[in-house]
């Protein structure tokens, strides 16, 4: 098996082919969105951070933006500042501009206004998206695939069926050469310690620990015990006893494949196959832009109840155990997986038929929440809005 | 109708019902090529967790191949596994090992 992707200047293979609008602050989203409404082929990724933030959380900002424009399904992008940001749009257009991919920008305070902004904004936009269409797929090795994964929306089959099914992806791409980022550490916790035990390298096992402190500190500050903000009344009443067993049914979207790293938040995966732990978020929106920014081309979302967010940049593949919610929710689940609950389909055969699929969304094909338009995004931060 | 009940890992002393189960039920668990069926000793709904060897109290349930709680009964073949009789004894620590602050109690 290969695959039909998009060639970068700086060596990635994306499964689509966009010109993102990257808005330095969140001030300017309005913009953003007008250009994206009126320029085909553009996607505006969103997002209401940017300034007001101590310096870690503003690098992590600019970090993020660099990094989504860096991400294989973006052939071209044009930065948008407003010019009193913290975050500074030179920065980030510098920072995509090293790739050798085509990168305008634009700023507010420089040119004048929303409408002329607009006006020059659209006429680079033009240019971009006429010189990044004409980019063609080309064949490439499966080694060069990225995924990345959550679950969401979570019920009793997301541990029993669908994140191991993800699991048997991880294993099956990860061996032949494919990277694949998994994090949600407020989902780890509780599980940290199986997944150090999988680290090739202790320190970076103990990464993952750390990741898990600090989390709970964080919580510990504002006089919350996050253990028991993971663990709801539902996920009680649905059968399950400790956090340590829901902990290690969302480590199960990696199965036992060994974990070669750890990465910050947003951080470009290494160039070694294999799996990598990532600081991002359970939350979906903060959760997926971490993904996309590591470099992740598609997307494998489990659900349980159906949670129908994707990320404007990349694909993202939802599947479900859940064989009620395949019927009331269809239209947002892209593999159907409670073959698995009804025992009618071995965790391999599973594994097999999602790893195709997830493919096919390289190569192109839409996945439900693409085609429902059903697209977000946040920037993790971490420290107090000034 | 066949009750089923799922189990993960080879080191698994537990099984996960994938039907409701009532007490006395056969539930059919089919794992690494081999069928093996146990008696519900309790009702066990969709989702909850049956033993499936002896476990004494003070003992580790394992699922996934990993411990996630200790026994607080003696738990036996076949009963349902959940708060009821399992310590959730996880908490976050330091680097030395210590409880971070605020798990107490």
């Amino acid at each position: 098996m290969e695959f039909y992707g998009y060639p970068r200047p700086d060596g990635g293979v994306g499964a689509r082919n966009y010109v993102a609008i990257i808005p330095s602050v969140g001030c300017i989203n309005n913009l953003c969105a007008q250009l994206e409404h009126m320029i085909r082929g553009t996607k505006a990724v969103r997002h209401d951070q940017g300034c007001l933030h101590p310096p870690a959380d503003t690098d992590q900002v600019v970090r993020t933006l660099i990094n989504l424009g860096r991400n294989a399904n973006v052939g071209g992008a044009l930065v948008v500042g407003l010019g009193c940001e913290m975050a500074k749009a030179e920065q980030v257009y510098e920072g995509i501009k090293a790739t050798g991919k085509p990168v305008g920008m634009v700023v507010v305070h420089e040119i004048g206004g929303m409408i002329e902004t607009l006006a020059k904004g659209a006429r680079i936009l033009v240019d971009l998206v006429s010189q990044v269409s004409a980019v063609q797929r080309e064949r490439a090795g499966l080694d060069r695939l990225i995924f990345g994964t959550k679950c969401g929306s979570s019920d009793t089959t997301s541990g029993l069926s669908s994140n191991l099914v993800v699991g048997e992806v991880c294993r099956l791409m990860t061996e032949q050469g494919g990277r694949f980022i998994q994090g949600e550490i407020c989902d780890i916790m509780g599980g940290e310690y199986a997944l150090k035990k999988l680290s090739v390298d202790q320190e970076q096992g103990e990464r993952i620990v750390d990741y898990v402190r600090d989390l709970y500190m964080r919580g510990y500050y504002v006089g919350a015990d996050t253990r028991g903000c993971q663990m709801t009344a539902g996920n009680v009443a649905g059968g399950l006893t400790t956090l340590v067993e829901k902990a290690l049914g969302a480590n199960a979207k990696g199965g036992e494949v060994p974990i070669q790293g750890t990465l910050d938040y947003a951080e470009t995966v290494p160039a070694k196959a294999g799996r990598y732990i990532m600081n991002f978020p359970g939350h979906g929106f903060e959760n997926l832009t971490g993904s996309a920014a590591g470099g992740a081309i598609v997307h494998l979302f489990t659900t349980g109840r159906g949670a129908p967010n994707g990320n404007p940049l990349m694909p993202t593949v939802k599947l479900c155990g859940n064989a009620k919610t395949m019927k009331t929710m269809s239209e947002h689940i892209d593999v159907d997986v409670s073959s698995i609950i009804d025992e009618t389909e071995t965790l391999g055969a599973a594994g097999e038929r999602l790893y195709r699929f997830a493919v096919d969304v390289a190569n192109g094909r839409l996945t439900k929440c693409e085609i429902l338009n059903f697209e977000g995004m946040e920037i993790l931060i971490k420290g107090p809005v000034m | 109708m066949t009750k089923y009940a799922k189990q993960i890992n080879a080191k698994d002393n537990v099984v996960t019902a994938v039907s409701d189960c009532v007490a006395g039920d056969e539930v059919v668990v089919k794992f690494g090529g081999a069928q093996t069926t146990y008696t519900c000793n309790q009702d066990v709904p969709f989702g909850h967790k049956i033993a499936i060897v002896e476990v004494p109290k003070g003992g580790r349930l394992v699922k996934y191949g990993e411990e996630i709680g200790s026994a607080t009964t003696d738990i036996h073949k076949g009963d349902w596994v959940h708060t009821h009789n399992v310590l959730d004894d996880y908490m976050c620590l330091d680097k030395d090992g210590k409880p971070l602050p605020g798990q107490e109690g």
